[in-house]
Parts: structure tokens; C-alpha cells; sequence
């Protein structure tokens, strides 16, 4: 139970940065989640709280106190690692024991709390199994089991439902949300899901290329996206990103036409989300390219000049392929960005 | 490939001919050899092939009575068994420092570890010869289990070290996260996990153990140090002349205890011989 805190953290390997100038200040029993494509530096932030990879720069704390010269062992962490890094040569049961018998907990209890970790997690069949005899999904819990089994001051996860089916990652993700509150225990989660990311997290944290693009709650991610590549990372499908130019109050692109706040001028990116357009309006003219329903709504793509543009529809929509359509946005929820892809204005 | 794939009755057939007679090819001379030492010393010198010999054990008789083969076998499983424990215990922790420990050289020390396998024995016999005659190890069995034991050490760190290299950075990742120590990592995890590679290791070693020939010369001058392998060269089967259905036992002595570890480990062997092509 433990605050951390990145100072101005900076990776390298080689001359390679993994992770630039990272500061994060994640407060006790916080349920922080990184959210970023492939490659962006969430493993190798996890592995510096860890311990098991050393920053090339920067301060680490963890409770207050400076972690940068603490070994991994002794950062009383837990981690559950995206390969899972099961113990071959053990059972399951053993793997989740070996966290129990390292830092000393009484016999006694080793029992009990194996069995309510593997109840937590489905797994009390496979106890007995070598963790070659397991599914994907079966490894990938054991290995959240043997993270759990202990009360660490910090979990990271590293991606921990990332090959389970839908069903069980759903109830799953609950779970882990339950049992973070109810243990208490500052936790850092990386996932590529957005919709694990908005339901678990207390705060998401979105890298780019070993570089932060924002720290906000769910909520504000969400609704204030601050760049471009936020913008068009959250949702499913993602914001709309339509490039123009702005000048005096009007912003306009090939066949889209809104107004716009009137000190915006030059090349502007206008963001709409696809639930905040709806069909009929005259703010952008366009053929109807592809119509997709899915039962609860319909997704439109609608292709203007050089651009298409996704639509949340009413469930009933239809339209025949290249039929001509206008849609209407809800003006009231425009975002705008300058050149560099930072948020200008709008909302 | 696309014949392998075939699953004719004919191809079928074919395959086994050819396994077969290949089988046979590298069998028949064992076999034959084994025949030899079973039967009589009159029968095996005769011009004309006999192709149903009388069976016999005078060769064993006179094995058991006039030659101390219990002491040379005695002799080659200490030296041979010593020399591989004593291996195991320094290049399992060198083969662990040198696949997992980042320090300057690393690779550089990796490898003059294995060019010591590089150089030619003879040249060092006579150093080897003074060094046990200083520290008065002559003509022991002590003495042979050192010098198995430092001729077999690089390759054992170089085989386990390939398989340590192999085994996920990950697994050591977790241990230290749950709060193991280096040499708990290495006892619980790195062992077990390259078992395998450990006992390819050990029997690759035995074998060269129980074949060396050069060194136990030097050191066993009587036969209270021999070998099976400086034995069995010395050995003309007594007084009377060159008894060959004797030597074609021992010999056969000799070589069974290879033929066995061969067999237990065949299934990993390869990959400990191939290692140079696995994982540089
Ligand atoms: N030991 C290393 N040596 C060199 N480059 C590395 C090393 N570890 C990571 N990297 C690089 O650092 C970058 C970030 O890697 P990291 O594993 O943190 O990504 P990630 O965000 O976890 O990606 P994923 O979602 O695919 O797991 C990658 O480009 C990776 O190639
Ligand atoms: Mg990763």
C-alpha cells in the first residue's frame, strides 16, 4: 500500500529511448492503467517499477521512498508478467506457493491462501497440473494467482487478460476491480483494451513513443482528449478526424463546413466523435461507402472528397452503397486541433 | 518433403528396408565382436567362417582369474563419476554468471573458456606430468578425477550455458519480483528448468571421460591406477600370446557402459551436440 512516483524518468537502450521523460505520480490504492500501442514503453515502464530494468535517468519512489538503487527482490512488488512466466518445472500450486515461501509467510497459512487465490481466479481444477498442461488462458491466470496470493505494496500487471475469451475477460475484469478495492493495493495495468482501460482504471495514462500524451481520469480522456493521437486512440470506433482550415469563425474541408471558434485560422484538424454526428443536417456531404448494423446501432461510413468519416446511426438506419447523404454534427461537441495536433479548442 | 507426408504402404515399406538395413550395417560389428568374446580362443582363429559356433566362457574364466578388471572398473567409475561431479558443481554457477550476469567481457571470457577445449592435449602433457609429480598425485585415481575433470570443464559450462540462454529472461524475472535470491533462482529455477541440458553435459562428459586415454597414461605408471581404457590397450590376454576372444570382451566391457548413457540420453544429445548451431 504505496504511493509511486516517477521523476522525470528517461530510459535508453542504446540510443534507442524506450521511455522519455516520464513523470507520474500515482497516490495510494489508485488504480492507474497505461493505454498505448505496441511498442510505446508500457512494458519498460512496469520493469522500471519493478526493479528489473533501471532507469538511464530519473528518480523512482515508491511510499516516499527512492527506489532506484533497491533490488527487485526486496520492492516487495508483485507483477504478472505478459508472458506469464509460469515455473515449469513446478505445479501450479507450487507456482503460486513460491511468492509465499520466498518472503517468509508462515506455513501455516500457505494453504489456504493458494486455495482462495486459485478460487479467485477459477483455476482450483488445475492446482495439481504442470503449467504445460494448461490453456493460454488457464496460464494467464495462474500467473494473476500467484501475483494476488500475496498482499504486495504495489501490483503491475502487465496485460493480464489479454488471452482470455470475451466472456471470462469480462467477469474477469471485475474481479480484478473488486479485489483491488478490496485488498487496497496501488496497482499499475497495462492493457491495448480501451473498454478495459475505461472500466478499471481511476486514472489512464496514454503513451506514444515512450512519451506521455495524457494523464486524466476516463471521463476526461474521453471527453478532453488532448492531442490528435488521443483523440483518435479512445472510442470504437475512435473520433473522427477531419483535416481544413479555419477562418473567420468557419471551419472547412472538402465537403464538411462547421462553425468554428472565430481566433482559430489556418490548418486545423476538426475532431468529431462518431456518436455525436447523426444523419440528415448539412455540416458534411458525402456518399454513404459502407453501412454495418450490429443489432443496438448501425454504423455508417459516410466518404467524402478525401476522407471517410464514421457515423453511430439509429439502429434501424439503411441506405444503398453510394447513395448521396448529408450528416449533421452536434455542435456543441467539436474538437479542434492546431498543426502539431494539440487541442486548439471546441467542446 | 512431400513424400515423407505419403502415407503408402509401398513408401512405407521402402523406409524400412533402408532403416533396417542401416541398422544392421552399424549393429553386426558389436554383434560380432560379442560372439567373439563368447567363444572358444581355438575356434576364432581358424581361416573358414563357422557359422554355428560353440559357445563358451573361457574368456571370461580367464578374464576373472588372471586380470584385475574389478579394480579397473573400480578405477574408471571413480575417476569417470568424480570428474563429472566435480564439473557439474563448478560450471553450473559459472555457466548461470555467464548467461545471466551483465559485466564487462562477458562474451570474451565465454569464449576463452571454450578455447581451452581448442588446444591440443600434448602439448600440455608434459607440465600436466611435473605439476601431479610435484604435488605427489602420481599413478592415483585422484589424479585422474582432476584432469577428467579440468579436460571435460569448459565444455559442460559452454553445453549448460547454451540451455541457461535459452530458458526465458522472464521466469528469472518473476523469481525476483516474488523475492528470490540469485542463488535461490538458480536452484529452483534454472536447474530444474535445464535439467535436460545439465545431463546431456554430464554424459557428454562421461563419455569422454571414460575414452580418455593421453592423460591416464602419463599418470597411471602401474596398474593401480589404470583405466579400463589404458587397460584394455595394454592387455594381450596374458603370457601365451594375443588371446582375442579376451580382448574382444573386454573391449566390449568397455564399451557397454557408453552404449547405455548413449541410449538414455539419445533424445537430447543431439540438440547437446548441435548446440553451436541452436544458440551462439
Ligand atoms: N532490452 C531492450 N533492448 C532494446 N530495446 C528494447 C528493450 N526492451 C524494450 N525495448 C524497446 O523499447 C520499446 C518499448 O518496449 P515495451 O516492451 O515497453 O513496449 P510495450 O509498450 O510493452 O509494447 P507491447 O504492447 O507490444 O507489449 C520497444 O520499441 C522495444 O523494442
Ligand atoms: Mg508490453
Amino acid at each position: 500500500m504505496a504511493s509511486i512516483l516517477l521523476k522525470n524518468i528517461v530510459k535508453s537502450f542504446g540510443s534507442f529511448v524506450g521511455v522519455q521523460d516520464m513523470n507520474l505520480d500515482i497516490v495510494d490504492e489508485e488504480f492507474l492503467v497505461l493505454l498505448g500501442p505496441s511498442g510505446c514503453g508500457k512494458t519498460t515502464t512496469m520493469r522500471m517499477i519493478a526493479g528489473l530494468e533501471h532507469p538511464t535517468e530519473g528518480e523512482i519512489r515508491i511510499g516516499g521512498e527512492l527506489m532506484n538503487d533497491i533490488d527487485a527482490r526486496d520492492r516487495d512488488v508483485a507483477m504478472v508478467f505478459q508472458g506469464y512466466a509460469l515455473y515449469p518445472n513446478m505445479s501450479i500450486y507450487e507456482n503460486i506457493r513460491f511468492p509465499l515461501r520466498m518472503r517468509q509467510v508462515p506455513k501455516a497459512q500457505h494453504d489456504e491462501r493458494i486455495r482462495r487465490a486459485a478460487e479467485m481466479v477459477e483455476l482450483g481444477p488445475f492446482l495439481e497440473r504442470k503449467p504445460g498442461a494448461l490453456s493460454g488462458g488457464q496460464r494467464q491466470r495462474a500467473a494473476l494467482a500467484r501475483a494476488i496470493v500475496r498482499q504486495p505494496q504495489v501490483f503491475l500487471m502487465d496485460e493480464p487478460l489479454s488471452n482470455l475469451d470475451a466472456k471470462l475477460r469480462a467477469s474477469m475484469r471485475v474481479q480484478i476491480k473488486h479485489m483491488q478495492r478490496e485488498l487496497k493495493v496501488t496497482t499499475v495495468y497495462v492493457t491495448h483494451d480501451q473498454i478495459e482501460a475505461m472500466t478499471l482504471a481511476d486514472r489512464i495514462v496514454i503513451m506514444n513513443k515512450g512519451v506521455i500524451q495524457q494523464i486524466g481520469t476516463p471521463d476526461d480522456i474521453y471527453s478532453n482528449p488532448a492531442n490528435t493521437f488521443v483523440a483518435g486512440f479512445i472510442g470504437s470506433p475512435p473520433m473522427n478526424l477531419i483535416a481544413g482550415t479555419a477562418q473567420n469563425g468557419t471551419f472547412s474541408a472538402a465537403g464538411a463546413r462547421v462553425p468554428c471558434p472565430a481566433n482559430l485560422s489556418g490548418n486545423i484538424t476538426l475532431g468529431i466523435r462518431p456518436e455525436d454526428c447523426l444523419v440528415g443536417g448539412d455540416n458534411l456531404q458525402g456518399l454513404v461507402y459502407g453501412v454495418e448494423p450490429t443489432g443496438d446501432i448501425t454504423y455508417l461510413t459516410v466518404r467524402t472528397a478525401n476522407k471517410t468519416v464514421e457515423i453511430k446511426a439509429g439502429r434501424e438506419f439503411r441506405a444503398p452503397i453510394d447513395s448521396a447523404i448529408a450528416v449533421g454534427f452536434d455542435t456543441s461537441r467539436l474538437y479542434f486541433f492546431g498543426e502539431d495536433g494539440a487541442r486548439v479548442g471546441g467542446n | 518433403m512431400a513424400s515423407v507426408r505419403k502415407s503408402g504402404g509401398e513408401n512405407l515399406l521402402v523406409r524400412y528396408i533402408i532403416l533396417v538395413s542401416w541398422a544392421l550395417v552399424c549393429v553386426v560389428p558389436i554383434l560380432w565382436f560379442l560372439t567373439i568374446g563368447f567363444r572358444p580362443r581355438t575356434e576364432i582363429i581358424v581361416p573358414e567362417p563357422i557359422y554355428w559356433p560353440t559357445w563358451s566362457l573361457d574368456a571370461w574364466r580367464l578374464l576373472v582369474s588372471d586380470w584385475p578388471i574389478a579394480l579397473y572398473l573400480r578405477n574408471s567409475i571413480l575417476a569417470v563419476a568424480g570428474s563429472v561431479v566435480i564439473d557439474l558443481v563448478l560450471a553450473i554457477p559459472a555457466a548461470f554468471a555467464l548467461a545471466r550476469y551483465e559485466f564487462k567481457g562477458r562474451e570474451d571470457i565465454g569464449f576463452y573458456i571454450l578455447s581451452t577445449r581448442m588446444m591440443a592435449p600434448a602439448i600440455v602433457a608434459v607440465p600436466i606430468f611435473f605439476l601431479f609429480k610435484n604435488i605427489g598425485l602420481l599413478d592415483s585415481v585422484w589424479a585422474l578425477m582432476l584432469i577428467y575433470a579440468a579436460i571435460n570443464l569448459s565444455l559442460v559450462t559452454w553445453i549448460i550455458r547454451s540451455y541457461m540462454l535459452d530458458i526465458p529472461k522472464e521466469l528469472e524475472d518473476a523469481a525476483r519480483t516474488d523475492g528470490a535470491s540469485d542463488l535461490t533462482i538458480l536452484r529452483e529455477i534454472m536447474i530444474p528448468a535445464c535439467l535436460p541440458g545439465i545431463i546431456t553435459a554430464a554424459v557428454i562428459a562421461a563419455i569422454f571421460a571414460i575414452n580418455e586415454f593421453l592423460f591416464t597414461l602419463l599418470i597411471a605408471s602401474t596398474s593401480k591406477a589404470y583405466t579400463m581404457s589404458v587397460a584394455l590397450a595394454n592387455f594381450t590376454g596374458g603370457s601365451d600370446g594375443v588371446i582375442y576372444n579376451a580382448i574382444a570382451l573386454v573391449s566390449f566391457i568397455a564399451f557397454a557402459p557408453i552404449l547405455i548413457l548413449v541410449i538414455l540420453i539419445q533424445k537430447h544429445l543431439s540438440r547437446g551436440l548441435t548446440m553451436g548451431a541452436v544458440k551462439g
